[in-house]
């Protein structure tokens, strides 16, 4: 895991752990849906991981992901062009 | 010698809507709080004139200046206008005894437009050319909303709040950046079922037009001492002070008991501030703001309230 990676993962774990704290790394795995998370919750992740990242994503693009793995590889892959 | 805020009154209905009205359209309590930080607002009655209700905001600051005759210029704000021709500004001024020699105009630029009118007023009085403005906002978003819209029906709320500009030789100059980008209009539109938002949208550009508004504001001194946002979203205020944590200074999210109410939403929820003491009665107010058009705006102005404010 590239160390872009590790840093968009322990980014996304945070926010999602403010909605709910007992998630954990293997709950990033899972499908949006299955998360209790609001189309807010998922606009707050983008700006945070723009925010950690120091990058712009397209948040039209970003909301439409249905995994959050989806979210890693887009940011990581943002990342590593800066 | 610079223009600053003087007074504010403000006027809320006293019907209040608490979120289990909703459950009808099937939102929860939890739900809305979770959605938007709201718990209640507050209706006007559905046959009230918007007049009326700005005129019960102006009237107490009207009352209390020495002499009301040195008010050169109204300034009505409403996104829910309930009158066009004549427009609301010169009902206002006849209900508060404004004399004829007032320039008294409606002003729109929806939630944006206490910003919009505040740069108006201080600019007017800063040039010479009115000796005091009245700035009223007052808005019936309850009105315009589809009340079975559960995007919309739960957020909106009604109210008024007016502030008087005036010069002071304490006071130092105001700061402001304002600007509309009408490229962004369908992110928010009035369509024949009610207000249409485009959310998720609304919420990342609100959160950084409002963010940038308020570090502009802090570039140079006086740097504002407490900074209050358009009462958009609880999420959306907590996002922006999240975003402007490292200013240091106050940041105002009084949206709980009050919803969004357009552009009334700046002066009432530091009417309340005031109000309750946790605001001083000086100091330099820093109102940002994001809306439909999209107009985005921010005001670091300076402020001396030397009459009691009235609890909103």
């Amino acid at each position: 895991m590239s160390s872009f990676e590790s840093l968009v993962r322990e980014a996304m774990l945070s926010q999602l752990r403010r909605r709910d704290p007992s998630l954990g790394p293997a709950d990033l795995d899972r499908p949006v849906a299955d998360l209790d998370l609001d189309s807010l919750d998922l606009v707050e992740l983008h700006q945070r991981l723009e925010t950690e990242l120091k990058v712009k994503g397209d948040l039209r693009e970003t909301a439409g992901f249905a995994f959050l793995e989806d979210f890693s590889t887009y940011f990581t892959k943002l990342a590593s062009r800066e | 010698m610079s223009a600053g805020i003087t007074d504010i009154a403000v006027a809320k209905p006293r019907e209040v809507i608490e979120n289990d009205h909703f459950t009808s359209i099937g939102l929860t309590d939890e739900w809305i709080r979770r959605r938007s930080g709201i718990a209640a607002r507050s209706w006007l009655p559905d046959k009230t004139p918007l007049a009326e209700v700005a005129a019960e905001a102006c009237a107490p600051i009207v009352t209390r200046m020495p002499d009301p005759s040195s008010i050169g210029a109204l300034i009505v704000i409403s996104t829910s206008i309930d009158r066009r021709v004549p427009g609301l500004a010169p009902d206002v001024a006849e209900r508060t005894c404004l004399g004829p020699g007032v320039l008294a105009f409606d002003l729109n630029a929806a939630c944006c437009g206490f910003v919009y009118g505040l740069v108006t007023a201080l600019s007017l009085c800063d040039a010479g050319r009115a000796g005091s403005v009245l700035v009223c906002s007052v808005e019936a978003m309850s009105r315009l909303v589809n009340r079975a819209d559960r995007q919309t029906a739960c957020i909106f709320a009604d109210g008024s709040a007016a502030v008087l500009v005036e010069n002071r030789p304490e006071f130092s100059a105001f700061r402001h950046t304002a600007g509309c980008d009408g490229t962004q209009q369908a992110l928010m539109r009035e369509e024949a079922g009610g207000i249409r938002l485009d959310g998720m949208q609304v919420f990342d550009r609100a959160v950084r037009r409002m963010s940038e508004s308020a570090r502009y504001l802090f570039d140079s001194d006086p740097a504002p001492t407490v900074v209050v946002g358009h009462q958009a979203n609880g999420r959306i205020l907590e996002q922006v002070r999240a975003f402007t944590a490292d200013l240091g200074v106050p940041f105002v999210n009084r949206i709980e008991r009050s919803g969004n109410t357009s552009s009334a939403s700046i002066p009432l929820a530091f009417a309340e501030e005031l109000a309750g003491g946790t605001l001083p009665t000086a100091g330099r107010l820093g109102a940002v703001a994001y809306g439909a058009g999209e107009a985005w705006g921010g005001v670091a102005v300076d402020y001396r309230i030397t009459d009691d404010v009235i609890a909103p």
